[in-house]
């Protein structure tokens, strides 16, 4: 029976590359899949187009290429990507230019385009499309309406699948899902028919599990003391059948584990209802999904069922929502906790007295509530607590409000209790990008592909 | 934990109306694993059961309710759960859970990834 081996060479932009570059070398495999793409990472690609428009994909993507293209194209591995961010186009002319630099003659490109409704959104407006958020249920977009920054629809696999039957050997997507990376070459290798929804499905599935990195092999993982060399991180591999079983698995001899736990840890992972997993190729249904390990660092994966895919696909609308400024400081034994809300109190009255335009604001006192908020357990003895570092956070409606903010933390240096310290000079305000989730019928979203040589 | 003496309110009732024998209270980290994510203002945790039995546990124990009151300074919406037999695991999607999302929330758990191992300190009543 016929099978293909596809690795996971990114769950993010920043992740690691040598785990990428140990599947190429070591992996035994067909394809590899890159994910770059977060909710966020759209508007901040678009941004960087909208300031020089040779900018806008994945910085990453140029050195990356660098480290994996060469022996990916002597191996005969085929890469889909979708660091092509809000400007595929120029990733595609800039890896065109590398591959020639590099030598690599023949190299063939695909680039997928459609996502990008930017400029299509009163079009939208005008076919009676209503774009209601479908966080809040807010139906006016026209209180977001002028702040817009970026508008990416979630496309599926379809113009990936066409560029790899026209001989792609790199794809170069925009806000593709991220398991379509995935579901195209299964499609495209194994002859699953796109309306086949239980394969589809299957495709789907698999793709999530392994679309995360590390994310099904011990990162972020219940079992991270079982986990003997950390910084061995290793990528996952799925071999997927054309009877649509799968196993999860990594390249020999490579670091940490695939087990059972490890990759139910990913099957449980952000996807809302397991009935209905809503993808661009297909509904997913994993609610009678067998996981088993067959062996050492296999993990069989079957059961999984498929249904229609979705006539609306998702598209995020990013626009600008004021400010954020923050900073922290640390204060310490005797009283840490005392003096601590001691800096509380003084800097909500400093900005109270600076009378600055805060919408939100909210003070973590980091080792004691900062990231289980008010669910966290207060240490018994409160005298005993060594240090404890104040952050505040605070939204604004200006640049310079936000900038006050942090200005005002480090007046604590000199103003506030003995032995107030550890001052860092604090991260700059950030402009704070809104997502407004919404739908469109797919149809009004064609893709396409367009192949380039070098 | 502590454990509920035979003469507590909860095991009486349990014992007069089932004839169950003492109960005790458990956190459900000592029974179950669990990761969170993401994805707008909605964040999902994944409860694993570590047997079978744990599963049968969570799944009479761990209800919507109980997973919103945990969560009720921090969650402002709807908290819906689906159950993932062949798995042993419960999935809970928690509406208005982020302040806003990843991008403009003021919390450093920005994308509810503390979620799970936070859901895990939720005190139960078990068998002795």
């Amino acid at each position: 029976m016929k099978k293909i081996r596809l690795g996971c060479g990114s769950a993010s932009w920043g992740d690691m590359l040598d785990p990428a570059v140990e599947l190429v070398e070591k992996g035994e495999i067909d394809y590899l899949g890159f994910d770059h793409l977060a909710e966020l990472t759209m508007s901040i690609l678009q941004r960087m187009k909208n300031k020089d428009p040779k900018r806008g994909y994945i910085p990453d993507f140029i050195p990356w290429m660098e480290a994996i293209l060469p022996k990916a194209k002597q191996k005969g591995i085929r890469m889909c990507t979708n660091a092509g961010g809000a400007n595929p186009e120029q990733a595609a002319k800039d890896v065109l230019l590398l591959a020639k630099k590099l030598g690599l003659s023949g190299l063939k490109v695909g680039v997928v385009t459609g996502d990008d409704v930017f400029h299509r959104l009163e079009e939208f407006r005008k076919r009676g499309v209503k774009l209601p958020n479908l966080d809040t249920g807010e139906e006016d977009i026209d209180s977001i309406y002028d702040r817009i920054v970026a508008a990416h629809v979630y496309i599926g696999s379809e113009s990936i699948v066409e560029a790899l039957s026209k001989g792609a050997e790199l794809v170069i997507t925009g806000r593709a899902s991220d398991n379509a990376m995935y579901v195209g070459p299964m499609v495209y290798e194994l002859g699953w028919k796109m309306d086949d929804w239980e394969k589809m499905g299957t495709a789907v599935t698999v793709g999530h599990i392994i679309e995360c990195s590390a994310g099904c092999a011990g990162g972020m993982s219940n079992f991270w003391k079982e986990i003997k060399e950390p910084w061995r991180v290793a990528f996952p591999i799925a071999e997927m059948y054309q009877d649509g079983r799968a196993i999860i698995t990594k390249a020999d001899g490579s670091g940490r584990m695939v087990t059972e736990w490890t990759v139910k840890e990913h099957l449980v992972y952000e996807i809302h209802d397991p009935k209905k997993y809503l993808m661009p190729d297909a509904t997913a249904d994993f609610s009678k999904i067998r996981v088993r390990e067959v062996a050492k660092d296999r993990v069989e994966v079957t059961g999984i069922g498929g249904t229609k895919r979705p006539d609306n696909l998702k598209l995020t609308i990013g626009y600008k929502d004021g400010w954020i400024g923050e900073s922290e400081i640390s204060v310490c034994w005797p009283d840490a906790y005392e003096k601590a809300k001691f800096c509380e109190e003084f800097l909500r009255g400093r900005f109270k007295a600076r009378n600055l335009s805060i919408e939100d604001v909210r003070f973590d006192y980091i080792g004691i509530n900062s990231i289980h908020g008010p669910l966290s357990k207060m240490p018994e003895n409160r005298q005993d607590i060594n240090e404890v570092r104040v952050r505040v956070a605070a939204k604004t409606k200006t640049k310079e409000d936000a900038n006050q903010v942090r200005r005002e933390v480090t007046h604590l240096w000199t103003h506030g209790p003995v032995g107030t310290t550890a001052v860092i000079s604090p991260p700059p305000p950030r402009e704070v990008i809104g997502l407004w989730p919404t739908l469109v019928p797919r149809e009004l979203v064609p893709t396409k592909c367009e192949m380039m040589e070098v | 934990m502590a454990d509920i003496s035979p003469q507590g309110t909860g095991s009486d009732k349990m014992r007069n109306d089932g004839g169950i024998g003492a109960m005790k209270k458990i956190q459900l980290k000592e029974i179950a694993y669990a990761r969170s994510g993401d994805k707008g203002d909605v964040s999902d945790i994944g409860l694993m059961a570590k047997d079978d039995k744990a599963y049968r546990i969570i799944k009479e124990k761990v209800t919507a309710e109980k997973v919103k009151d945990h969560f009720r300074n921090i969650v402002k919406g709807d908290v819906v759960r689906y159950d993932m037999d062949t798995l042993n695991s419960l999935e809970f999607v928690m509406y208005k859970a982020l302040g806003g999302g990843a991008t403009r929330t003021l919390a450093m758990d920005q994308t509810g990834k503390a979620f799970g191992p936070n859901l895990l300190r939720m005190e139960i009543e078990v068998e002795d």
